[in-house]
């Protein structure tokens, strides 16, 4: 028996949904959405969970990743109802509710929290910097390492039990069975979500934003990949630097276009952009631009006395690290490609 | 162009000769004031005496309306101005307003013509017929419509060539090309506002292919194919002339949709809808019709069983708002919407699709007024000073509003309402002496 909980609207309303209350059930968000099917039909089922804050349906539904927010259903919602807004704020509800350490739920709703954190971590380095000497090598050769050992902590600590945490409220409470030979075989949608996110195409007039994406995807783990196990920094090979200048200029000048297009707030996803949309995108946009004048100023030789280059790049690695990647919207990467291999299982 | 300045004095002005201002004209008139009825179109009679039926009797629209116009037409106390204009309303004491009325060049003296129609087919330019809402054309020298009031001929001068073809062919010598417009000086003592009402443009929901998709048309066309003059002759889907057999009715077009920029709700639509539907399954007995609803409001009196008789002839109600309208190369019409019963997507074929298109308010009309202000309500119609208890008065003190220019209203409510303005127009009179 469903439990009707309107306090439910308030606490969605801290994670960014707006108006959702004004709908009136005339399906129309759903009719518009290219992405609806008769099997998988939203966002108006999502609406009218959220409305009667039936949370549990909530937490088993793979519906909110499987929106890729072109806008459509909010441009044309004859109540201004906004349901892409509600399902962008379901996804970080979800977010919080996979995480098993409650920090993501914690960061989504307090902008002093995040704040606080953000000024830790750079308190942190700076002490860290302090403590040795400024001695640029030393800071360097630990920000090189720091970065492989966060990858592999926070996969381990964070995201592996929390895609646990999703795997068992989305595939394994549900009533169906899935055999261990549909695990296999759905395989190929992860990867293809996870690298390619072919569905978004099929959005309406999606395709400059999905390649704009697509490119940054590929950009940022390509930096990931140069920067950790390739050493950029200090690699004495031609073709990898080039390589590395490339991929960091890709990362920031996409995100200046994704900055620039929430600071127009033109289309209806960009228009109720939250600290969380801000953070992951400046944040992206930081890091590879210190990362592109951290190498030229290596370039050039004028690196050591212009110390501080390294130390902004270095705090803004760890904030990214320590909490845009583990708490913030970082994970909708992760989540998205799970959510889209889930619904394969759970496909008769 | 020489202005030929004459000055006139009745006792109301009655803007709008509708089935409001001409309810409201009559009433004034039979309590023996002057009335002067003022309408822009060319016919009196408004947008009934162009509809099928009226619900929920279905009686005959153009039957109940036309005694109505003929009474109105020739009641001695009242002079109809067609093609005519007010501007410049100007109240300059307690009872005494003066106004300009502009009457634009019909062409054709009225009192002559015959209405033979002999002008119509002498004359070469081919247009659409806004009487018959485009569903077919007319000449540039014709006659509105039917049993349109007064009956005459009149010329369409944005599209005439002058070649003078319809002169020639006149048998009474009732065409004038040097006709001049007119303006008049008037002075009146009441004003009844009864500017009614105008149809959301169906092609500003471009997702809906009103005007691409052939055979989407609005309401208003179906209920021409519908009514006794109707152009075709029956029931034909215009982009092949194919009888339709798999019918769909999309309600709430242009109402109830803050995105196109109308919230409220239009409160004709569902019941319009109902009606055509029942009078296609009369036309066309094999035919299926669907009508996708958000809610059925039938509010008024017999509107809920006429609902029921509708539904009890087979009609087809499915909740669920249409989200796209796509076109076969057959030219049949695929529905997207969510079926809010079964919560799930569906997509459906129908072969014509007719949009409800919502109600919107004359705009401008408070620019008529010169040195008050009539005040709107948030949706521009006209604002009631007190719509509980004066339902009729305005912000200016004589001057009263009737039907649809307060907002959404079906026709007995229209009826009541010009009543209502009638009434409290005589009161102001007989308090104003």
């Amino acid at each position: 028996m469903a439990k009707i909980n309107p306090a439910f609207g308030k606490e969605l309303k801290k994670y960014g949904a707006v108006n959702f209350n004004a709908c009136y059930n005339c399906g129309n968000c759903t009719a518009v959405c290219s992405l609806s099917t008769e099997d998988v039909s939203f966002p108006r089922e999502m609406v009218r969970l959220s409305a009667l804050g039936l949370e549990d349906e909530i937490t088993s539904s793979l519906k909110p990743w499987e929106c890729y927010y072109c806008g459509e259903c909010s441009t044309h919602c004859p109540q201004e109802a906004n349901p892409g807004e509600l399902m962008m704020s379901l996804r970080r509800w979800l977010t919080a509710k996979y995480d098993w350490t409650g920090l993501s739920g914690l960061m989504y709703k307090s902008l002093p929290a995040t704040i606080v954190a953000f000024i830790l971590t750079f308190a942190a380095v700076l002490v860290f910097a302090f403590m040795n000497n400024f001695n640029l090598d030393h800071i360097m050769h630990v920000g090189h390492l720091f970065e492989a050992i966060a990858i592999g902590t926070i996969m381990v600590v964070i995201f592996i039990p929390n895609i646990a945490r999703m795997w068992y409220f989305t595939v394994l409470r549900g009533e169906d069975k899935v055999s261990v030979k549909k695990y296999f075989s759905s395989l190929g949608e992860f990867f293809v979500t996870m690298f390619v996110q072919k569905r978004a195409l099929d959005c309406d007039d999606n395709r400059f934003r999905w390649f704009e994406h697509f490119i940054l995807v590929l950009g940022y783990l390509s930096l990931l990949f140069t920067t950790v196990f390739l050493d950029w920094f200090s690699t004495p090979y031609l073709a990898v630097n080039i390589f590395g200048y490339l991929v960091s200029a890709i990362v920031f000048v996409v995100t200046i276009d994704f900055v620039g297009s929430r600071i127009k707030k033109k289309k209806a996803l960009n228009k109720h952009s939250q600290p969380s949309d801000w953070f992951f995108v400046i944040w992206l946009f930081l890091m590879g631009f210190t990362a592109f004048f951290v190498r030229l100023f290596i370039d050039l030789d004028i690196i050591e006395s212009n110390k501080w280059l390294y130390i902004i790049h270095f705090t803004v690695l760890v904030q990214w690290a320590l909490i845009i990647v583990p708490f913030g919207k970082w994970t909708h990467f992760l989540y998205r490609s799970f959510a889209m291999y889930f619904a394969k299982l759970k496909e008769k | 162009m020489k202005e030929a300045i004459k000055n006139i004095t009745y006792d109301a002005l009655v803007i709008g000769a509708g089935i409001a201002g001409g309810e409201a004209a009559l009433n004034l008139a039979n309590n023996g004031y002057k009335v002067l009825l003022v309408d822009k179109e060319l016919s009196v009679g408004g947008k009934m005496i162009m509809l099928s039926k009226v619900f929920p009797t279905l009686d005959c629209a153009a039957c109940i309306t036309t005694p109505k116009v003929s009474e109105i037409s020739r009641h001695p106390n009242i002079t109809i101005f067609t093609g005519s204009e007010v501007s410049n309303i100007r109240k300059i004491s307690e009872n005494e307003f003066t106004a300009k009325v502009t009457k634009h060049p019909r062409y054709v003296h009225v009192e002559d013509c015959t209405a033979c129609q002999m002008c119509e087919n002498a004359c070469p330019v081919n247009v659409r017929d806004q009487y018959q809402f485009g569903l077919i054309g007319r000449k540039a020298a014709f006659i509105p419509f039917s049993i349109c009031s007064p009956k005459a001929a009149a010329i369409d001068i944005d599209n005439c060539t002058l070649c003078g073809a319809c002169e020639k062919a006149c048998p009474t010598n009732c065409i004038d090309f040097t006709m001049e417009e007119e303006i008049l000086n008037l002075h009146i003592k009441t004003v009844v506002v009864a500017t009614g009402f105008k149809l959301f443009d169906a092609e500003n929901m471009p997702r809906y292919g009103y005007g691409v998709y052939k055979n989407v048309i609005t309401a208003l066309q179906m209920e021409r194919e519908l009514a006794p003059t109707r152009p075709y002759n029956t029931i034909l889907r215009p982009g092949d002339g194919k009888v339709p057999d798999k019918i769909a009715y999309v309600l709430c077009v242009g109402s109830r949709d803050a995105s196109v920029g109308n919230p409220i709700c239009s409160q004709i639509c569902c019941m319009y809808s109902i009606k055509q539907a029942q009078l296609l399954m009369g036309a066309l007995p094999m035919a299926d019709v669907t009508i996708y609803y958000i809610n059925i409001r039938s509010f008024g009196k017999g509107f809920e069983e006429f609902y029921q008789q509708a539904k009890g002839m087979g009609v087809n109600f499915v909740k669920g708002k249409i989200g796209k309208i796509s076109e076969k190369e057959d030219g049949n019409l695929i529905l997207r919407y969510e079926d809010i019963n079964e919560g799930k997507l569906q997509e459906a074929e129908h072969d014509m699709v007719i949009l409800s298109t919502g109600v919107l308010p004359n705009t401008g009309i408070e620019k008529f007024f010169e040195n008050q202000t009539l005040s709107l309500d948030p949706f521009h119609f006209v604002g009631q000073t007190d719509a509980l208890l004066s339902p009729a008065k305005t912000s200016i003190d004589g001057v009263f509003v009737a039907g649809t220019a307060i907002g959404p209203m079906d026709i007995p409510d229209t009826i009541l309402s010009a009543g209502a303005a009638s009434s409290e127009a005589i009161s102001y009179l007989v308090e104003h002496p």
